[in-house]
């Protein structure tokens, strides 16, 4: 039995550095693991749309180009997404990953949750298409990818 | 007593209720009683002292079969019998065994509410999980469930807190400055005895266990790791480990040994988060900071080797995603050190310190024989020695190979299971450490078909807070027909609730969080 059996605990802390991380002053470098943001290369893709089927939160969407050359366009929702990497699992042709970088997703407006991938062609494509009449938009102003 | 001799066991203590029997899986023995023949089953199951109740499943057969099934588990070691009570879709009843076994309480009001079965003679029927506006007749678990008929109905305001002479009720929550989450408790106070105490839950039901019936066998797997926060790893486990039993396919033993691994880190974690919250309703707001200062490096671990803090996302069906390199052991080894020594220092503190066992030694005391009536699981039945753990009693995945020791305690009081959990994290420390030398080479996952061939099977994992229960059923299709989810919390709160009759209302606190309840668990 004794008295205050933390004292000791406490004293030393007096000396020490404080364990709170300084976030966002010092940002710590994330694990080479993380499951950030998703991210998919087209080239690679053949429309089989697995990862769609499997995605427990609904969060990607494939949408068909053209399906006899293989162009597709993805929308994937951040904010639905859970980050559990079933679909980079799901996928036989390795086109999806999670990035470790993107991981600060905060933002003010919901529309910069929704991103699209896709060759440059194909997003005008898309966005013609969905914008009737609109004009696309400058080369390197993807519609609505505010994430980056 | 091997698993055979324990099944023959029982075939034969239920030969006269029996109305057939077959045996599903090697371990399991199904016995078809009628509704009239439950008691006499349960009692002489309960008479012989054969093993526990560990679940009460509801089962709908569906629209044509018309019939509702009420399967009563019980469990003796590795050995499972199930009674199962046919009865009609519509106006089906049975019995209450709450005399025999006052833990099926909470179970019969679930059975009750989600299939409409009555239970006759329950000693408490009002709702346990349904909300109050909750239309009376509509029952979420039935398969033709319509959810455009569970329009909220009105209801009049609950009656004022009465008091009779110098007995009062104080209600605690939903919303409490004291209690932090979402349960409502009433307990009826002499002054500053409790007399009487009742819980309702439910506030934050997501009806988890429906929502997998519309989700392919995949999909579940995610939805049923957010069942808990805190365990999310063993709900998978326990729900790949089922799936895969269905399925007939062997996880590669070094995706065993990874899902062990995990599930040590997870325990660590757990422990040392309830160990915090103890302290902190204990009034010991130091080792509270302390404690969860250090839990920060086995969270940083889980997210170092599997990509996320919480829900880790390490099982997929067939195995795991995640492989344990060289680098990634050197780092576990190195953190599991550090978390030995610090809880090393917390069992020092918690068994010494003066103030501290002012509030816990001798405090809630459970004798053996109490936590058997009140068939509590976990870390609590061991604090009272009983040794319950399924990892021991019926070893799954990888602890045949990585095989752990129980830890078990005498006096029952909540300072033995400060104890009991710190002691099991330096078993646990052990175990991971030795995983971690003899990590078998191989593959990290198999195929598992997209559609389980159709069957019924149980799956049993040992979770922080004690047996987790996941019954699982296929019709062969691409999604599941039922997965039945009893978690631990739900078990041990029946003794709880009983043990704190008769304390000071000051101690119910540090009993309850002495529990490590999880509402989450409980509101699946
Ligand atoms: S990480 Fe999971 S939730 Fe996110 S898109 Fe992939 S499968 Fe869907
Ligand atoms: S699973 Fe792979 S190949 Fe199939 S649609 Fe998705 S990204 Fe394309």
């Amino acid at each position: 039995m004794k008295f205050g059996a933390m004292f000791v605990d406490v004293l030393r802390s007096v000396f020490t550095r404080p364990a709170t991380r300084l976030y966002p002053k010092v940002r710590t470098k994330a694990p080479a693991r993380l499951h950030g943001k998703l991210y998919w290369d087209p080239k690679l893709c053949t429309g089989c749309t697995l990862c769609v089927k499997d995605c427990p939160a609904d969060a990607i969407e494939l949408i068909t180009i053209d399906r006899a050359t293989k162009h597709f366009v993805m929308r994937y929702h951040a904010d639905r997404c859970t980050y559990c990497a079933q679909c980079v699992v799901s996928c036989r042709f390795k086109c999806l990953g999670m990035s470790n970088e993107g991981w600060e997703l905060a933002a003010l407006k919901k529309e910069a949750f929704t991103v699209e991938y896709g060759s440059e062609a194909d997003l005008a494509k898309l966005f013609a298409v969905e914008h009737p009449g609109e004009g696309i938009p400058p080369a390197g102003e993807k519609p609505a990818s505010a994430l980056e | 007593m091997t698993t055979e001799s324990l099944l023959q066991q029982a075939e034969s203590l239920l030969a006269t209720m029996s109305r057939g029997s077959t045996r599903p899986e090697t371990n399991r023995l199904d016995v078809v009683i009628e509704s009239s023949g439950l008691v006499p089953a349960v009692s002489a199951l309960k008479n012989a002292r054969w093993g526990y109740l560990t679940a009460l499943t509801g089962l709908d057969l569906g629209v044509e079969a018309g019939v509702v099934e009420a399967l009563y588990h019980f469990c003796s070691d590795a050995a499972v019998t199930t009674l199962r009570v046919r009865l009609p879709r519509i106006g089906g009843s049975v019995p209450s065994i709450y005399q025999l076994i006052p833990a099926v309480g909470f179970y019969e009001r679930e059975l009750a509410e989600m299939y409409g079965v009555t239970v006759t003679g329950m000693p408490d029927d009002s709702r346990l999980f349904l909300p109050d506006d909750w239309p009376v007749g509509v029952y979420p678990l039935l398969k033709d469930f319509d959810p455009q008929s569970a329009q909220p109905v009105k209801v009049p305001p609950p009656p004022r807190g009465s008091s009779t002479g110098e007995r009062f009720i104080i209600p605690i929550g939903p919303q409490h400055p004291a209690l932090k989450e979402p349960g409502h408790f009433e307990f009826t106070v002499d002054g500053e005895i409790v007399t009487a105490a009742r819980m309702r839950l439910g506030y934050v039901h997501r009806g988890i266990e429906k929502a997998v019936e519309q989700r392919n066998w995949i999909q579940s797997l995610y939805l049923l790791e957010r069942v808990c926060g805190i365990c999310s790893h063993t709900h998978s486990v326990a729900y790949c480990l089922g799936v895969e039993q269905l399925a007939q396919v062997e996880v590669p033993p070094r995706a065993q040994a990874i899902r062990e691994l995990i599930a040590g880190l997870e325990r660590i974690h757990s422990h040392l988060l309830w160990l915090g919250v103890a302290a902190h309703e204990a009034g010991f707001d130091t080792l509270f900071m302390y404690s969860w200062r250090d839990r920060e490096t086995v969270m940083d671990l889980l997210e170092t080797v599997s990509g996320n803090r919480v829900n880790y996302s390490a099982n997929i069906l067939g195995g795991v995603k995640i492989d344990i390199t060289a680098e990634f052991a050197e780092a576990i080894r190195r953190g599991i050190d550090y978390l030995e020594e610090r809880s090393r220092h917390y069992l020092d503190i918690v068994t010494t310190d003066t103030m501290f066992l002012q509030r816990t030694r001798g405090i809630g005391a459970m004798t053996r024989e109490q936590a058997e009536h009140f068939g509590v699981l976990g870390p609590l039945a061991r604090a009272s020695g009983i040794l319950r753990d399924v990892r021991v009693e019926a070893p799954y995945g990888a602890y045949t190979r990585f095989p752990i020791s129980a830890v078990t305690a005498q006096a029952g009081d909540l300072e033995a299971r400060f104890v009991v959990r710190l002691k099991e994290l330096f078993v646990t420390c052990n175990a991971i450490r030795t995983i971690l030398d003899n990590l078998p080479p191989g593959e990290l996952a198999v195929k598992v078909p997209r559609r389980i061939p159709a069957g019924e099977t149980i799956s049993r994992v040992e979770a922080p807070r004690g047996e987790l229960f996941y019954f699982i059923r296929s019709t062969g299709g691409d999604k599941p027909d039922r997965v039945k989810v009893r978690t631990p919390s739900l078990c041990n709160w029946t003794s709880v609730l009983h043990q704190a009759i008769g304390c000071q209302l000051a101690d119910v606190p540090l009993l309850l969080a002495g529990m490590d309840p999880c509402f989450s668990c409980n509101d699946r």
